[in-house]
């Protein structure tokens, strides 16, 4: 006879997680209050998205946004660039495996999570705040978002990188920084080279919303027509913006595939 | 015989990525009219808004108007996460290409790329003229998206698992949808359901974003106060979102890192 081992009791996660799963999944949404009677009312509304989205007006579009659009494509180039290459020193002081000093690893980790605690367009607003409109407080922006999330993904890579050829370049005499530089980061500069073609795709559909609040690109004229409910001005721009962002991933993709 | 591709030479690569990244920049820059030293400037005049924000204001009739304001945000970035995880998982195994029709797949893929590719805020604001000014718009664009993204990543670790168990139903005499309830469907779950709580993590900031265009949210609250010049205030926004999201995200990485590796049975 076959002895069946007895079911674990469920565990204090599920007990305690499900529940409050779902009792927050309905607080929520009576939060943020779905309510029929306004959504038949509104429901006319729609006339005025559908009847202009799908209208587009191409040449206006062309005329008016390429320029914009070339922007915003300049702004996610020159951010995914200066953020990923701040962020790849930094990870090394936030990393348990290159940094051995504990206040000078707490400092640089927290650091690292506090700026990414941050959204990108909250950035973008106190940005323009402080430098003024334009898309230099979109580039700024964008090179802390970019920086916090290489900063995350490259400190937890660089965690986990094989320690041997470390203590082999320290034990025939090498500086820490030497050690650092000659074994450390040969191990991670594949993954450093994959994050930033990720983050890179990231900033260009980040750049695209920057505009709404002044910090340049095509969101800007986005805008503009956004208050005037032109939908069949942006409707082109929309379709501009998703050729855009479909050819760069394509071509990281096959990037990637290269390197790697 | 087959040759093998002669592999591109490193060195060469090399040489191009790094050519390719110092002409990118420099083109970047000089038509963003951007120079060096207006970075060397920016430093002083950030710290400048930093100084102007404290001391924060503190008072009970901004912390009455924020905290609310922050409490939607949650709320709109935990609904839309619902959304986005009930629609995306039943799209997900259409579109695995190893549980659904080859066709089927390919087809589910393309449309999940076209919803990802529209930003939360492009969607709401499309959205706003339907549903209205409030959270409900901004829920809704979340939603929409995270369908999108959760639909693509459970897709991907659908086409990842193991196919012995599989097997090994089919040939106890299992059906199709014994296979899919008892072989695929427990090989998924942990690693898609930390997927969810890592897109709520995403969601938060993404509706705290969303109340720029007025799909409620804390986003307004920060665009108005710093269009009015009311530093301190504005500084209580940030201090206060920054700490509810410190706050999920240590929850929520805790919770998935507890989902992957699993309860420690003593037997």
């Amino acid at each position: 006879m076959i002895k069946v081992p007895k079911k674990p009791l469920p565990s204090l996660l599920t007990v305690i997680g499900y529940p409050f799963a779902i009792a927050l999944t309905i607080f929520s949404f009576f939060q943020v209050g779905f309510n029929i009677e306004d959504f038949k009312r509104n429901w006319e509304n729609r006339k005025l998205v559908t009847d202009t989205l799908f209208d587009p007006k191409w040449e206006w579009a062309i005329e008016n946004a390429s320029q914009a659009l070339l922007e915003t494509i300049q702004i996610a180039i020159l951010a995914s660039i200066l953020g990923c290459f701040i962020a790849l020193p930094l990870s090394f002081y936030a990393s348990r495996a290159t940094n051995q000093t504990t206040v000078t690893y707490l400092i640089y980790k927290s650091f690292l999570n506090f700026i990414r605690t941050i959204p990108d367009l909250f950035w973008a607003m106190l940005f323009t705040v402080a430098v003024g409109l334009g898309p230099f407080a979109g580039v700024l922006a964008l090179v802390m978002f970019s920086m916090a999330i290489m900063g995350k993904l490259l400190s937890e890579t660089i965690d986990s990188i094989d320690l041997g050829p470390l203590e082999a370049a320290k034990a025939s005499g090498a500086k820490h920084n030497q050690a650092v530089f000659t074994s450390a980061l040969p191990q991670i500069l594949p993954n450093f080279t994959a994050y930033f073609l990720y983050i890179f795709e990231l900033c260009i559909r980040a750049s695209v919303i920057l505009g709404l609040v002044g910090a340049g690109g095509v969101g800007r004229i986005i805008e503009t027509q956004r208050i005037f409910l032109r939908f069949d001005r942006i409707s082109p721009i929309i379709v501009l913006i998703l050729v855009a962002v479909i050819a760069i991933e394509q071509f990281s993709v096959w990037l990637r595939r290269k390197i790697l | 015989m087959k040759i093998p591709k002669q592999p591109v030479n490193q060195r060469v690569l090399k040489y191009l990525i790094t050519v390719l990244i110092v002409a990118g920049s420099i083109w970047s820059a000089s038509g963003l009219e951007i120079t060096p030293e207006r970075f060397l400037s920016a430093p002083s005049k950030v710290w400048i808004l930093v100084t102007a924000m404290f001391p924060l204001d503190l008072s009970q009739e901004a912390i009455d108007r924020i905290v609310p304001k922050v409490g939607e945000s949650l709320f709109i970035a935990w609904a839309g996460t619902v959304i986005g995880a009930i629609f995306s998982f039943p799209i997900s195994f259409l579109a695995a290409n190893n549980v659904s029709l080859n066709s089927f797949s390919r087809a589910t893929k393309q449309v999940l790329n076209v919803i990802r590719a529209f930003p939360e805020l492009i969607l709401a604001f499309v959205l706003l003229p339907i549903t209205g000014l409030g959270p409900l718009t901004g829920t809704l664009a979340v939603g929409i998206h995270s369908i999108g993204t959760l639909g693509k990543l459970s897709s991907e670790v659908i086409e990842g698992i193991d196919e012995g168990p599989l097997e090994s139903i089919k040939s106890s005499g299992g059906s199709k949808l014994n296979e899919l309830f008892f072989g695929v469907i427990p090989q998924v779950m942990p690693t898609i359901t930390s997927y969810w709580l890592y897109r709520f993590e995403i969601n938060l900031r993404a509706s705290a974003v969303l109340g720029v265009v007025g799909a409620g949210g804390v986003g307004a609250e920060l665009i108005n106060q710093l269009r009015f010049r009311d530093f301190p205030r504005a500084g209580t926004v940030l201090v206060v979102t920054i700490l509810m999201v410190l706050i999920v995200d240590t929850i929520s990485a805790a919770i998935r890192k507890r989902i992957i590796k699993g309860r420690e049975i003593k037997v």
